[in-house]
């Protein structure tokens, strides 16, 4: 008898020897990183205590400009749980730096590099406005990196902004929007870059995936803000907000919308969705660049947008629309309604145009 | 039986002992690994230097021979080392040098750093835009903290860990001021050379430099006037941040200059200093890349061959018109009607190594030659070619040690040099 319990006591002995030695086996594998924690993302530290990591929840809204990308990224703001804040105007820049960099030729790899990149656009994004559980970002052209994007920020979400070419062209010229490569002068090369430019975003966000990049179509956004944006918050995996659908009352105030007093969409964006801008571009564009709409733009015809209808028919707006569309045409948002402010100061002057026909 | 029975329990006894021991070590070191993911994971008392606003928190491993428990935290505070002037004023041979140093390492040029610097300094110079960029919340702070994680990224990254990480890319000293005011403890080092001798560098063997018209001796010289005055002006005020190294003196005295060199970085004295060519490819020494264009040049021992050599090679005119060109040089202290000024004695070891290298003694080694080492091997022929011979390599030294005025005319002196020099070298 004293054998066996002996010889009991040593065999649990042994299996609890084992036991404690399979469970710090487990505690021991994480610390197997590679020497210089390359596996590790990349982590910033934005300003008191407030971390952020790559794998941040993210969405980077953009599109050709001139397409409703300051629109959609106001109606965002507008509700709590984002902040997409300004163009930030150096993340296009660096990325635009980044593609020309052939990494045999640097004396860093592509893996530094691009760690170095995640880390500039971090601290870029986060440290320019407040913090928010969805951070965004709006740089029209930064949807032509949408592939690098994704691949650097394994969180992110695309919202890509489409608009019909003749209405976006109309835009920056009449405006008098300078946008680098496109010339001013010619409705028929800023048609063309148009279309080439709307191809190769949407190339990226169709490599991207439908599950992290969502194309919106400007037209349907003002024309039916509620279902477009039930769409987009339901694509983004937000709650809904009604202030989504309100957001000029949410402008300058905190955690509300934060405009940009140089930006050239700020005038527009003070006002109510309204349906001002749909077909100003009717008349406007000349005789023979219409007769070779299709073969200049061919990604109108592509996008659903018919080249040869002035207008084509975007659709019934919805009456809230047409309400807010009402009262902007009888001026109620023309001088700065008491309250509403850009960044704590009160506004002077606008610039931009009013109601031109 | 019985005597099986003890065997056996002795056995039992001894695999206990054993396993106990081996789960109590590997317990410990589970609690180690524990311990640094939590650490990792915590909050910014890990933090060095307690710095105030942004700061890029990097993580690695420490070099060997480290307490490995506690992380190796990087960021804007710690002593960074930055190595930069006009290329081909032997920017590459000072890393060399210092990466021939256990504690420190600077490793190849990045090539991306200058461009992502010279990036920031143009969004900085333009008034309208630092308007916009401020409108937009892209304020100072904001980009500051940005260029600081980008570059800490890369030079942090881009080799093997060490005490003192060191960055070399020679026209990233054109931000020079601003580079000190983001990285309060970083300390710089300017390389300066004869302008002549860069830009003969340059054109002869072909080294493209952005702005640098390699077809005209002129255009380089004022060019490099350019370049060299801003990074001295910002080095001067940088005062005892930034530490001027002539090449000239480093080669010909390189104890004396790494002595004070090592003195100004605040890192203490190694021999290895003076002996980089010894830690080519080894590891903690000196890592060098196949593409830059130095690199057959600081595989040998410091030496004196690069010293004259574009001596008679400078057109008439531009001789001529030298200190209108670069009125630099005068300012650094070199005569810009000397040819060449009279740079100095060398140390004797220095001279050792020169006579080492004009016999051939130190090739280009297998891992680091490339696809096209033709121009490679062409250098190397022509040196070999016209200096086989006993007396050629004394009227190389020769040209080397002394000074010429007025046009290049060694011929009609070298007679009563030749004798001197024979006597200075046996």
């Amino acid at each position: 008898m004293r054998v066996s319990v002996r010889k009991g006591l040593k065999g649990l002995l042994i299996l609890g020897g084992l036991y404690t030695l399979t469970q710090f086996l487990r505690f021991c594998l994480p610390c197997r990183q590679p020497s210089q924690g390359a596996g590790e993302p990349v982590t910033v530290l934005v300003r008191d205590g407030w971390r952020v990591s790559a794998d941040v929840p993210l969405v980077f809204v953009g599109g050709v400009p001139r397409s409703g990308t300051t629109l959609m990224r106001v109606m965002l703001d507008a509700h709590p749980a984002v902040r997409c804040g300004e163009e930030t105007r150096v993340v296009p820049r660096l990325l635009g730096l980044k593609l020309g960099w052939a990494p045999e030729k640097e004396g860093v790899s592509t893996k530094v590099l691009d760690r170095a990149v995640t880390a500039f656009l971090l601290q870029i994004i986060a440290g320019h406005g407040e913090p928010a559980p969805l951070l965004c970002n709006k740089d029209p052209f930064t949807l032509k990196s949408a592939k690098y994007l994704a691949h650097l920020f394994p969180n992110s979400k695309f919202l890509l902004m489409l608009r019909d070419g003749r209405a976006a062209v109309y835009s920056m010229i009449s405006r008098r929007v300078t946008i680098g490569g496109f010339d001013l002068s010619s409705y028929r090369d800023c048609l063309a870059k148009w279309s080439r430019a709307t191809q190769a975003m949407l190339t990226q966000c169709t490599q991207v995936g439908s599950k992290r990049c969502l194309a919106v179509s400007y037209e349907r956004l003002v024309l039916h803000p509620r279902s477009t944006l039930q769409t987009v918050l339901k694509f983004l995996g937000l709650p809904w907000h009604e202030g989504v659908l309100h957001h000029e009352e949410a402008i300058g105030r905190p955690g509300g919308v934060s405009l940009s007093k140089t930006e050239r969409s700020t005038d527009q964006v003070m006002r109510p969705v309204n349906l001002e801008a749909l077909t100003r571009w009717v008349g406007h564009i000349p005789p023979d660049v219409m007769a070779d709409m299709d073969a200049i733009a061919p990604m109108l015809g592509r996008l659903g947008y018919d080249p040869r209808a002035n207008p084509p028919n975007y659709g019934q707006p919805d009456p809230q629309v047409l309400n807010n569309t009402q009262r902007v045409l009888r001026g109620d948002f023309k001088t700065p309604v008491a309250g509403i402010h850009l960044k704590g100061r009160p506004l002077t002057s606008m610039k931009g145009s009013q109601t031109e026909r | 039986m019985v005597m099986m029975g003890k065997l056996k329990q002795n056995l039992l006894v001894a695999c206990l002992v054993i396993s106990s021991v081996t789960v109590f070590y590997l317990g410990r070191h589970a609690m180690e690994c524990h311990h640094r993911i939590e650490e990792r994971s915590s909050q910014p008392g890990v933090l060095l230097g307690g710095s105030l606003g942004s700061s890029t928190v990097l993580r690695g491993s420490r070099p060997r021979g480290h307490n490995l428990s506690a992380p190796f935290v990087y960021n804007k505070d710690m002593p960074l080392v930055f190595i930069g002037g006009v290329p081909r004023s032997g920017t590459t041979l000072m890393r060399a040098m210092l990466d021939a140093h256990p504690e420190v390492r600077c490793g190849e040029e990045t090539r991306v750093i200058p461009r992502i610097l010279a990036m920031k300094q143009m969004w900085s110079r333009s008034g309208r835009e630092k308007m916009r960029l401020d409108e937009a919340g892209v304020t100072d702070e904001v980009l500051d903290a940005a260029m600081q994680a980008f570059l800490l990224e890369i030079i942090v990254k881009h080799g093997e860990p060490a005490n003192f990480l060191c960055n070399k890319d020679p026209f990233a000293l054109k931000s020079l001021s601003y580079l000190a005011k983001i990285f309060p403890h970083a300390k710089f080092v300017l390389m300066i050379r004869d302008g002549r001798a860069s830009v003969h560098s340059m054109i002869s063997r072909k080294v493209t430099i952005a702005g640098f018209d390699l077809g005209s001796y002129r255009d380089c010289l004022t060019k490099w006037n350019r370049a060299i005055e801003t990074m001295y002006t910002q080095c001067l005020e940088a005062s005892d941040k930034c530490l001027p190294v002539h090449y000239e003196q480093l080669v010909l005295h390189p104890e004396k200059w790494m002595r004070t060199l090592l003195k100004f970085l605040d890192i203490p004295w190694n021999e290895a200093v003076l002996h980089h060519e010894e830690l080519i490819g080894k590891a903690g020494g000196v890592s060098l890349s196949k593409v830059e264009r130095s690199t057959d040049q600081v595989i040998k021992p410091v030496n004196v061959e690069a010293l004259s050599k574009w001596v008679g090679k400078i057109p008439a005119d531009v001789l001529r018109d030298m200190p209108v060109i670069a009125p630099m040089l005068s300012r650094l202290g070199y005569d810009p009607h000397a040819n060449p000024p009279n740079y100095g004695r060398p140390d004797p070891k220095v001279l050792d190594n020169t006579r080492r290298v004009f016999k051939g003694e130190f090739q280009l080694p297998e891992f680091l030659r490339e696809q096209s080492q033709s121009t490679t091997a062409t250098v190397w022929q022509r040196a070999h070619m016209t200096c086989s011979q006993q007396h050629c390599i004394f009227r190389r030294l020769q040209r080397n040690l002394t000074p010429v005025r007025g046009s290049s005319q060694h011929a009609t002196q070298s007679q009563t040099r030749h004798r001197w020099t024979e006597e200075d070298i046996q």
